[in-house]
């Protein structure tokens, strides 16, 4: 028997089960009653009593069962170390949990409570020691996404691109803010010396004026890249009076104004089309105007007015062939053209060579067929009623590059001010140190002591000496400040009085960048520690344009959309949706739209479950089978009663992240789910069992699969507590449409066709879906809509695993242990009005999780 | 497809060897006595069929497996092993890092992976290449996947595209472009000893968590500056000559076998050249979608999905016929290392070339008894060795052997027990 048993043998002594009872009445006999007492007593007030081990634990996590791997004998009780404070938490944890003892085995209350409490305390106490002494946590590298937008700001580079020259970062704890996993190596620190240079070089300017930009304009023929149909009529033709033009007869109108050029296809490989003979000669924006109308096309290649507008867009690349090569990027976002004819205004960024094409949006591609090795001829799936959406342009016109609005460029005055081009003071010494000051005052998070400063001014003065221009010694300096910890490091708060890592962590929190003049003149006068600036600050913030990045980035890593384009559906089972890359498009934007409510509507937790409204377009309507809508902005839109939409939950963008391209898995949705959305992770997986792949056939249905799960004990342990989420999504198919029947490729009710894209397509319909289940507390849902009812009566879980999410992504350090009790405090605040996310947000910006040291000394 | 065919027949043939041939005589005057050896790391992230790969006997006479009938005609140049796997390196797909790490418990909270071989050995062999190391891969997700690691457990990306390796291992820069970048390379030194100097001071400012943290920094600044002397003295010697046009670009993932075999080529074009001794390359199938099987054939799931087969006969078709492909496109490299000569000797005597896996059955998640096949290198080939099943000896202990021959001295690393003795040197 270990000490440890000794030591808990008497506070439980109570509670023995016989066979305890027998064991310690077995050490009385083997020491004799006194010296056991006195062992006991001694080894007492060594260890500290709150992490004293219960019999009824050491019973088996003893060192001869360790059961789990597990011997609470040997378990060291320095709470100061952290890897042993990590496992007694997860003793705590799994106890308060119920989940150990295991089922059978009894654990008598109140000595439950009691130990719980004391062991909590003394973690409690432990971390908040160390939290203390050592700050809550280390100082966190930025990502690279953070050092672009840093970059951009301080160099007035709004378009810069240099973030590809970083390495991707590493995920830790699900976000690219975790300081423990931003590493630094020579790898990560080389790149940000290149990225550094190579971001200056766009900075700064030789040419002693901007380029002029060019003129070009395109009418009739002029408008596609030949003067032929491309991908046959079915998919463009230029028209004359709504009437298509006979090839042979386009030489003849060639620029005739009154010719339309008309689209019936989305831009995807084998289709092209861009502007006959526009590339950009430089890198820039470019502004485009054209006048163009939504058309139907209908019998013998004739156009009418469309019933609807179609959204469409603009794609930057490289000219080529039909094989698309390199990049292809959307860019001068979704425009909707209507049925009458309209001019649009639309600014692009090219770089240099690029051209841009079309790209309607939502319009099938059409399907290249090789036969027998010979050139692609065409086939198309018969037209909608009504006939086929498209647009018809009637001229365009590209200005650019845009010139800057002023000469030298904003950006070239942050290195050089007001020296002009080609810099060559008289005085270089005295002006470089005069430059240099003023680029770390704006570059560093805080203001940089001039015992630091003075070994830039030494690094430019050395450069100088060695023959190098004015221009590239301070770039050499530049270049080292962007690479040094100032820059790329962001500190705790060490104290009330720390306001600069405070607003450098509210800047980085919610705009992904660097502080902004406001924050920084509250920072210099110090008082942005004060409760009502920082509150009016975030405010601020949430309202501001720098907020979509706080979006776009903690949804990507959140709710994993930065995979949404990862797998293609599969399109045997799901023919409808291939090439639908505008639904794919519309999703992402749905959840991100909805996100954004829920911060700046302040909507309340349970949101993240279910609501009464959802963000929907055009396409997102039809997927959905709501009412039909209009355009391609997304809008609010009230759902009809006992619908099951509504909510993060069902959005199809989550569907789509959780599922696979070919087949959905309750059991991956539900630990998803679970783990995201609900905080309640699922344990990991046990090793050597594999995975419980769907059946495609048809012949199977996931929840016949997933027996084992509820029928074996041990699988059930676990799987009860995630599954039945996943089960109850089973309505969802892999992008989130609704089904009430599997598909299968062999066995169920046949279902054949010609898919949008003109392929031929057969796939059956097979089993019906059954999205009924059972909570792990035994509560039954027959569907979503009644499981979320359940998940939304516990907003303060919701609130509480959004609030560990928040810490995580604002402060790089996931919720300590010595959080927990504040965290408590805080969705305690919240209770009343129903935990609304953005009044959590600011309670979080109070707190002294988000504060650090500073929470702790009076502002 | 036309100009990833002509690349492949032209690389390793036409290929002026002055790297090859002048700078091995130029290391030390040692080529005569040992020669210089070099090796290839490979492994693929989801691993083989086991009942397909093992060999059923043991020993000199073992009967060559489905899959090694593949690899018959190298038969005397390579071993199989089995009941070889990493101690404590379980859960799943996560210990695909530390096929060359073997660091314990990649699942396990506060986990962090440790040097792997290829860098442990280039640490110890100093820059004689140009490049200390390449990473290279297949289909690789960058920025979580990588064979490569620092010591304090940073990932060292892979490169996984073609014509940027060719491109740092061969272009040349024009006599003012080499000019710029010595004087690039000084200018970037005095940037970082004022980073270094700067840096210092920071730290005097911080506590115990951020002093470790910036120690990381300060690390990788002194790091950086010893490549950077290196660099120096590298971007004086000129590249060596490749006749061949930069190869092809291959982006497209599920071309699969076209980048694969591009990659081992560029392997070989790496050692060859003698722009590096010590190549990984890791086969990212978990990260290999829906992918071209034979000219009209796609397969039906993603490679991950395939290799979580259940015994379903369909799939298993597949992943044979995969694995079938990776085994002829080994063979393809073992044959082409073992016309390639370099002083008399076959290029393959002097390089190991490691294929394997840290999937003993992705079906099952199982981690143990990992697909092991060491080809090349200088050692007594030919045998099928092996281990326990059910008690495992740590593949370490094979790297500790590698390590050996390569010239390191060194008696253990990461998770060995010894020197896997049942591996002679020839």
């Amino acid at each position: 028997m270990t000490r440890r048993e000794l030591l808990a043998a008497p506070a439980v002594a109570p509670a023995q089960t016989s066979e305890q009872h027998s064991r310690l009445n077995g050490l009385r006999k083997l020491m004799g009653p006194r010296l056991a007492f006195a062992a006991s007593l001694l080894l007492a007030s060594l260890a500290p009593a709150a992490v004293s081990v219960p019999a009824v634990c050491s019973a088996c996590h003893n060192a001869k069962t360790a059961m789990g791997g597990l011997d609470l004998g040997t378990l060291p009780d320095r709470l100061d170390d952290r890897s042993v404070r990590e496992r007694w938490i997860r003793v705590h944890d799994r106890v308060e949990r119920a989940e150990m003892p295991p089922k059978g085995v009894t654990f008598p209350e109140p000595q439950r409570t009691a130990w719980l409490r004391q062991l909590s305390q003394a973690i409690h106490e432990a971390d908040r020691a160390q939290a203390m002494e050592f700050g809550r946590g280390p100082l966190r590298r930025l990502n690279r996404d953070e050092y672009q937008q840093n970059l951009r700001d301080v160099l007035e580079l709004p378009a810069l691109d240099i973030r590809d020259i970083l390495p991707e970062d590493r995920e830790g704890h699900r976000f690219n803010k975790a300081a423990e996993t931003l590493d630094m190596s020579r790898v990560q620190l080389t790149a940000y010396l290149d990225a550094a240079e190579a971001a200056l070089r766009h900075a700064m300017v030789v040419e002693t004026s901007p380029r002029s930009a060019v003129h070009y304009r395109a009418v009739g023929t002029a408008l596609f890249p030949e003067k032929v149909t491309f991908g046959e009529r079915e998919a463009m033709f230029f028209a004359k009076n709504n009437k298509a033009i006979e090839t042979k007869q386009l030489d003849v109108y060639k620029d005739d104004p009154s010719i339309e050029m008309a689209l019936f296809r989305s831009a995807h490989w084998p289709y092209y089309g861009y502007p006959r003979k526009f590339v950009a000669k430089w890198p820039g924006e470019y502004r485009v105007r054209f006048s163009a109308r939504a058309v139907l096309h209908v019998e013998n290649y004739r156009v009418q007015p469309a019933s609807r507008p179609v959204p469409m867009t603009f794609r930057a690349r490289k000219p080529s062939g039909p094989d698309v090569s390199g990049d292809v990027r959307a860019t001068g976002g979704v425009m909707d053209v209507l049925p009458e004819a309209r001019v649009f205004e639309t600014t692009i960024l090219l770089r240099e060579l690029e051209t841009f094409e079309y790209s309607p949006l939502g319009l099938p591609v059409p399907l290249a067929r090789n036969v027998d090795g010979g050139a692609p001829t065409y086939r198309y799936p018969p037209f909608p009623s009504g006939g086929q959406p498209g647009i018809a342009i009637q001229w365009l016109e590209v200005d650019g590059p845009l010139p800057p609005s002023e000469w030298p460029p904003a950006s070239h005055r942050v290195l050089f001010g007001d020296l002009g081009i080609n810099p060559s003071p008289a005085r270089p010494a005295a002006e470089a140190r005069r430059l240099l000051r003023r680029f770390a005052d704006r570059a560093a998070h805080e203001p940089v002591p001039a015992s630091a400063l003075v070994k830039y001014e030494q690094l430019v003065q050395t450069r100088l000496d060695r023959g190098a221009g004015f221009t590239e010694a301070m770039l050499a300096g530049y270049k080292a400040f962007l690479s040094s910890p100032h820059f790329l490091y962001l500190r705790e708060p060490e104290n009330s009085d720390d306001h600069f890592s405070i607003a450098a962590r509210l800047s980085h929190f919610l705009t992904n960048t660097r502080s902004d003049e406001q924050l920084r003149e509250l920072a210099r006068s110090r008082t942005l520690r004060d409760p009502a600036n920082l509150r009016r600050q975030a405010e601020r913030l949430i309202a501001g344009p720098g907020f979509e990045r706080f979006i776009a980035n903690f949804t990507d890593y959140w709710l994993n959309l930065r995979y949404i384009r990862r797998d293609d559906p599969d399109i045997r089972l799901y023919p409808e949706y291939r090439f639908d890359n505008y639904l794919v498009e519309s999703m992402e934007r749905e959840t991100r739209a909805f996100v954004t409510a829920m911060f700046r509507d302040n909507l309340p937790s349970r949101a993240i479950v279910s609501t009464d409204f959802i963000y929907a377009n055009d396409r997102l309507a039809s997927h959905y089978g709501l009412l039909p809508l209009n355009g391609s902005a997304m809008r609010k839109v009230m759902l009809p009663p006992q619908s099951p939409l509504g909510g993060l939950l069902t959005q199809a963008a989550i569907l789509k992240v959780t599922a696979n391209g070919a087949t959905t898995s309750p059991v991956i949705r539900g630990a998803w789910i679970m783990e995201r959305l609900i905080g309640d992770p699922p344990p990991p997986p046990p090793t050597g069992v594999p995975s419980v792949e769907p059946d495609i056939r048809g012949a199977k249905t996931i929840r016949q699969l997933l027996t084992m799960h509820t029928k074996n004990a041990t699988c059930a342990g676990c799987h009860e507590r995630f599954d039945p989420v996943g089960l109850a999504l089973e309505n969802f198919d892999i992008l989130g449409g609704w089904r009430t029947r599997y598909r299968g490729l062999e066995q169920g009710e046949p279902v054949t066709g010609i898919d949008r894209a003109g392929h031929d397509f057969s796939y059956t319909l097979a089993e019906a879906v059954n999205a009924s289940g059972k909570l792990l507390d035994g509560r039954t849902f027959a569907d979503v809509l009644q499981l979320k009812t359940f998940l939304a009566a516990n907003p303060r879980q919701l609130a509480r695993n959004l609030l560990h999410q928040l810490t995580i992504y604002s402060t790089g350090v996931p919720v300590r242990f010595s959080d927990r009790a504040e965290m408590e405090a805080i969705l305690d605040a919240n209770a009343r009005t129903g935990f609304r996310v953005r009044d959590l947000v600011q309670s979080l910006v109070a707190s002294r999780i988000f504060l650090g040291k500073a929470g702790f000394d009076k502002p | 497809m036309i100009e990833r065919r002509r690349f492949l027949r032209a690389a390793g043939v036409t290929l002026a060897l002055p790297g090859l041939e002048c700078f091995s005589a130029g290391v030390a005057g040692a080529a005569a006595v040992e020669p210089v050896r070099r090796m290839i790391l490979i492994s693929n992230n989801l691993g083989v069929l086991p009942k397909l790969f093992f060999p059923q006997s043991t020993g000199r006479n073992y009967e060559l497996s489905p899959y090694l009938t593949g690899l018959a005609e190298h038969r005397s140049d390579f071993t199989v092993f089995s009941g070889l796997s990493h101690p404590a390196v379980e859960g799943g797909h996560s210990t695909e890092n530390c096929f060359l790490t073997g660091a314990r418990g990649p699942t396990k909270s506060g986990f962090r992976n440790t040097i792997s071989l290829d860098q442990f050995a280039a640490e110890r062999l100093g820059q004689s290449t140009r490049f200390p190391t390449l990473n290279l891969g297949v289909n690789i997700d960058k920025a979580n996947r990588s064979l490569s690691w620092t010591r304090d457990g940073v990932l060292l990306p892979a490169e996984d595209t073609a014509p940027a390796l060719f491109r740092k291992m061969f272009i040349q820069g024009e006599p003012e472009a080499v000019a710029r970048q010595l004087r690039r390379l000084e200018e970037r030194g005095s940037i970082l000893d004022t980073l270094l100097e700067d840096a210092g001071q920071f730290s005097h400012r911080l506590g115990r968590d951020d002093r470790q943290r910036l120690d990381q920094y300060l690390t990788s600044v002194r790091e950086v500056e010893g490549r950077l002397q290196m660099m120096r003295e590298w971007e004086q010697r000129p590249k060596p000559l490749a006749r061949q046009a930069a190869p092809p670009d291959i982006q497209d993932k599920k071309l699969f076998f076209a980048k694969l075999e591009l990659m081992l080529s560029m392997a070989q074009l790496a050692i060859e050249s003698d722009s590096t001794r010590v190549v990984t390359l890791m086969v990212d199938a978990f990260a290999t979608p829906v992918f071209k099987l034979r000219e009209n054939q796609d397969t039906t799931d993603g490679y991950h999905n395939l290799s979580h087969h259940g015994q379903a006969a369909e799939k298993l078709q597949q992943l044979e016929n995969a694995e079938r492909q990776q085994m002829a496109l080994l063979a393809k490299l073992l044959r082409s290392l073992a016309n390639a000569r370099e002083n008399g000797q076959r290029l393959l005597d002097t390089t190991m070339v490691l294929y394997g896996s840290n999937m003993g059955d992705a079906n099952t998640h199982d981690n143990s008894n990992l697909p092991i096949l060491l080809a090349g290198g200088g050692f007594r080939h030919g045998k099928h060795i092996a281990f326990g099943h059910d008690n495992n000896t740590p593949l370490a202990n094979m790297f500790v052997a590698m390590l050996q021959r390569l010239g390191v001295d060194c008696e253990s690393f990461a998770s060995s027990t010894g020197r896997l003795k049942e591996l002679e040197f020839v």
